[in-house]
């Protein structure tokens, strides 16, 4: 497991953006048997249990996600015995064509200092033509109620999943997000597993590398649509990453949380 | 065929009609009624709510400042600033509809 821990730079990326992407997660052949399960997948397990124990044995798809690969991916982002959510093998058939759908996950949702993955597996290669799911990168600390959003038919920023088969995007449940159009004579599934924390979500991950500076600037990231959102952006991951990384004092550049924390009485007494 | 309402909505961070268009939406009556295959578009159609309306749209809103209480001053939803433009084009027959 420790050998498959995310590190301090990842996990920055994962507070800032929103999502993290692994090609080839899942080998080929295991790829090829889990994409023969999804055209029989329905329905949802019990929502809400324990993943060990909820999660099929013996099959491609309870193998693909118990690969110490994936299991060091979910234990740095949700920790140790995470709940089974729900799953769904989502299709969007040969040459089905899709319109402005971008939304948010399940319901508005303000918990603090908490978030839920999704793991999404792209079982065959997928192409630009092919219609992977789009994402809008950092949007994860703007609560809307699911697809009232789909008013924003464009949002600069906007990523794709293009990907060889066995792709695992990792992400942060409250990223906006949408299908797109399948232009190919070929379906295109994209398999998703939704899990929760059972405890909080502190130092999960790899600490080795927690005072890389590289980790403000990745927290600084623009990704094209924050305009002169960016700086309220950057404290909602400072406190997050705060949270997770256990520095309850972190900030970065200017020190935007500084600014509304300090207290000339508290400082001098 | 007479001219119909299409509408071209901008959404910014800054409620300012030269302002950054970070998002962006097309509600073209004069082709139909909805939008069955969003093609994907990595940049708007004009830089700025000003440069579209030098090729003739009118604006029809735009968006005032908002206030800000400490309770939710910091908080993040929606893209806070629209502008809506709206031009007149000739109605075209709409795609797969019949005759």
């Amino acid at each position: 497991m420790k050998d498959h821990l995310l590190n301090s730079k990842q996990m920055a990326q994962f507070v800032a953006s929103g999502y993290l992407k692994f090609e080839e997660m899942v080998p080929k052949d295991l790829c090829r048997a889990c994409l023969e399960e999804m055209h029989h997948n329905r329905g949802y397990l019990a929502v809400g249990t324990p993943f060990e124990e909820t999660w099929p044995k013996g099959t491609a798809l309870g193998d693909a996600f118990r690969l110490p690969q994936v299991q060091g991916l979910i234990h740095s982002l949700v920790g140790p015995d995470p709940l089974y959510d729900h799953h769904a093998a989502h299709l969007t058939k040969a040459e089905q064509t899709k319109g402005p759908n971008m939304h948010q996950d399940s319901v508005i949702d303000f918990r603090d200092h908490y978030f839920d993955i999704q793991l999404s597996l792209f079982p065959a290669d997928t192409t630009d033509e092919m219609g992977g799911t789009f994402l809008v990168p950092g949007t994860q600390f703007r609560n809307v109620r699911t697809g009232e959003i789909s008013i924003y038919h464009h949002m600069r920023g906007k990523i794709w999943a293009t990907c060889p088969a066995g792709t695992m995007y990792v992400w942060n449940t409250r990223v906006w997000h949408g299908a797109r159009s399948n232009y190919t004579d070929r379906d295109r599934f994209m398999y998703k597993l939704r899990l929760n924390p059972t405890r909080p979500q502190v130092c999960n991950f790899d600490t080795a590398d927690l005072d890389d500076p590289e980790i403000g600037r990745i927290l600084s990231t623009n990704h094209g649509w924050e305009g002169n959102e960016q700086r309220y952006e950057l404290m909602q991951r400072v406190r997050l990453w705060r949270f997770v990384s256990d520095q309850p004092n972190y900030d970065v550049g200017e020190r935007f949380m500084r600014r509304i924390e300090y207290q000339p009485g508290e400082a001098a007494g | 065929m007479s001219a119909v309402q299409d509408i071209l909505v901008f959404f910014q961070t800054t409620p300012a009609l030269d302002a950054q268009v970070v998002a962006w939406a097309r509600y073209e009556a004069s082709k139909g009624t909805g939008l069955g295959d969003l093609v994907e578009e990595s940049d708007p159609p004009y830089q700025n709510a000003m440069a579209a309306m030098r090729d003739g749209w009118q604006v029809i809103q735009m968006s005032e400042l908002k206030h800000r209480s400490p309770q939710e001053g910091y908080e993040l939803g929606p893209l806070p600033y629209q502008v809506v433009l709206s031009k007149f084009n000739e109605l075209q027959k709409e795609e797969g509809a019949s005759s």
